[in-house]
């Protein structure tokens, strides 16, 4: 299915690759991508909500992906950013191992319309599929990156 | 096959739902193990489990961080984790499922039918509802209906003696049946809530004197109103935790306490009023009548409002030395249990093990005229058993008017014998009832379609 992601991620929230560094730091690089998307507005809050997830659970779902998310204040429409990380990054997942994936989603704290939510669900039930996170990893540019999350 | 459903639910209900979802169907579906997964996120809940799928389901899995309501469940086993687990080890989690049996929870009997049996017909869930409510009652009034007969060693006995503190003990025992048949009704239907408002409405039903059809009553209403309560009260997410502590146990249990009293209650009492003038007016005019009204009253709720007023009469008339009806009565209040006894006897294969042993003990009960011994019976399929007891309650009435006989004593049962010349004649009394059992036992062998699990 061809779903309307545009709205949701852009080149501003495509980073390929990003350094490596903690998961705050990671978080915050790709939080300034959706600042510039629109979608953040509040990056301090948003960046706190998204920790304060993260306090009650890592994120890292296994497999060398991450899904840092919040639904915060700062957020005034949903957003995705996704990075490809430049080496192995700690991120505490459930598997013990590093991430080399990291997808972050934000979303408004009042309740949107289902169907950008439909896509971030769509994207969690796809990443549990080895083809399809081997697709991400081996993609060149951003913009295969995007036709991929497009198709999925 | 056996069928696995699953339900993931996580707080922000964006991701972890979704990815423990797909997880297990992934992890299912490479072992060729059927499973639906549900999935509470976001956008609401989508592929909600059926009260059909849960009946038939293996075993279900929940893997979510947020409460799940598993009062649903009652009686499946279940494998329960965090949100991540489902994500990380979909496989071990089904195979773990897969490997569950049955626990001897409420609803497993009903669960293991519907698997046993070969077709996929199961029992409406009415009577599973009913089924539970029994089940738990049954120790009850064989524990209390034993203890009773015990203390009839000696009619009458005084206070404080050993035979009496039996009574006491037997008559607690007694007390505690249709509040404990409503509790369980309600959580066969609404789980460990709905628990709280069954009781009350149970005691308020025999407070009422609404005996166990309003017990019945009681318990449906308290599963439906608490589940209802449920899933329909939303508070913010800061005082959620007031809901299972606070609000549904009390919200529950005022509604169905004030439709007790006032819903139930108020008719029952313009009904027994209206009763008691009724049969005052049939008087001795037509005793053969009055026999039979007597005893199919004796029958009808043993022990709720239309056969306490028919013993309240009888009762009545002792004071003035019209001895007819009470033995009419009494004769009446034995063959339902006494019928349900010879019934097990007669078609063993018609009950289950645990009903011809519950019959056995009703055969003591009705010699003792603890009507209550039949209840268990009566309540697990009403609409079958009850005419048959009010038909052999009706004849044994009727003939023990006819026959003239007169009982002296309010109760005891056969332990009345005992008494000299507190009835007679003594042969046709036994007549009328011996022939009372026999006409309740062939018809209900004849209403009972198939063996009810108890």
């Amino acid at each position: 299915m061809e779903l309307n992601i545009h709205e949701l991620l852009t080149e501003d929230t495509v980073f390929l690759p990003l350094e490596v560094g903690t998961k705050e730091e990671v978080i915050a690089r790709m939080t300034e991508g959706l600042k510039l998307s629109g979608s953040v507005t509040d990056g301090v809050q948003y960046v706190s909500d998204v920790l304060a997830r993260e306090a009650t659970g890592s994120t890292g779902i296994g497999f060398g992906v991450a899904i840092p998310h919040g639904k915060s204040a700062g957020v005034v429409k949903p957003g995705l950013a996704v990075a490809r990380m430049a080496g192995p990054t700690d991120w505490d997942s459930l598997d013990e191992t590093p991430v080399s994936i990291v997808f972050l989603i934000a979303v408004p704290k009042e309740n949107v319309g289902n169907e950008h939510l439909q896509i971030l669900v769509a994207l969690s039930r796809k990443l549990i599929h080895d083809d399809f996170r081997q697709s991400l990893l081996d993609a060149g540019s951003k913009q295969e990156i995007i036709d991929i999350l497009k198709n999925m | 096959m056996k069928k696995l459903l699953a339900v993931t639910a996580c707080p922000t209900g964006i991701a972890h739902t979704y990815m423990a979802a797909e997880s297990l169907q992934k992890a299912a579906g490479e072992k060729n193990v059927p499973i639906k997964v549900e999935t509470r996120g976001a956008v609401g809940v989508e592929n909600e489990l059926s009260a059909a799928e849960i009946a038939e389901a293996h075993a279900i899995i929940i893997a979510a961080d947020t409460d799940v309501d598993e009062a649903r469940f009652a009686g499946k086993p279940i494998v329960k984790v965090a949100v991540a687990q489902g994500i990380k080890i979909p496989g071990q989690l089904i195979e773990q499922a897969l490997a569950l049996q049955a626990s001897a929870g409420t609803a497993a009997p009903q669960a293991q039918v519907a698997e046993g049996s070969d077709g996929k017909r199961k029992q409406p869930v009415f009577y599973k509802h009913l089924m539970t409510g029994v089940s738990h009652m049954l120790p009850l009034v064989v524990a209390g209906g034993l203890l009773i007969a015990l203390s009839f060693f000696k009619l009458n006995p005084d206070e404080g003696t050993f035979l009496a503190n039996l009574l006491k003990i037997g008559g607690a025992a007694m007390g505690l049946m249709v509040p404990i048949l409503a509790a369980f009704i309600a959580f066969s239907i609404g789980g460990k809530p709905a628990l709280a408002p069954g009781l009350v409405g149970g005691m308020l039903s025999t407070q009422l004197g609404a005996g166990f059809l309003g017990g019945i009553l009681a318990g449906f209403l308290a599963g439906y109103v608490a589940k209802w309560l449920i899933q329909n009260i939303k508070l913010p997410r800061s005082m959620e935790g007031l809901k299972p502590l606070l609000i549904v146990p009390f919200l529950s249990v005022l509604v169905v306490g004030l439709l007790m009293v006032y819903v139930i209650g108020t008719p029952i009492k313009s009904l027994m009023d209206a009763l008691t003038v009724w049969l005052e007016g049939i008087g001795s005019g037509n005793k053969i009548m009055l026999g039979a009204i007597l005893g199919g009253m004796m029958a009808l709720d043993m022990g709720g409002p239309f056969n306490k007023i028919a013993y309240t009469f009888a009762v009545g008339l002792l004071g003035s030395g019209v001895y007819g009806p009470m033995a009419a009565v009494m004769a009446a209040g034995m063959t339902p249990p006494l019928g349900i006894w010879l019934a097990t006897v007669l078609a063993p294969k018609k009950f289950t093990q645990e009903e011809r042993e519950a019959g056995k003990v009703a055969s003591i009960l009705g010699l003792s005229f603890i009507t209550e011994g039949a209840i268990p019976f009566g309540a697990a399929d009403p609409f079958r058993i009850i005419p048959a007891f009010m038909i052999g309650s009706g004849l044994t009435g009727a003939l023990s008017m006819v026959f003239d006989v007169t009982l002296r004593a309010p109760h005891g049962g056969i332990f009345v014998l005992l008494v000299p010349n507190a009835i007679s004649p003594v042969f046709m009394y036994l007549i009328a009832i011996a022939i009372g059992t026999v006409v309740t036992a062939l018809l209900v062998n004849l209403f009972k379609k198939k063996t009810t699990q108890l």
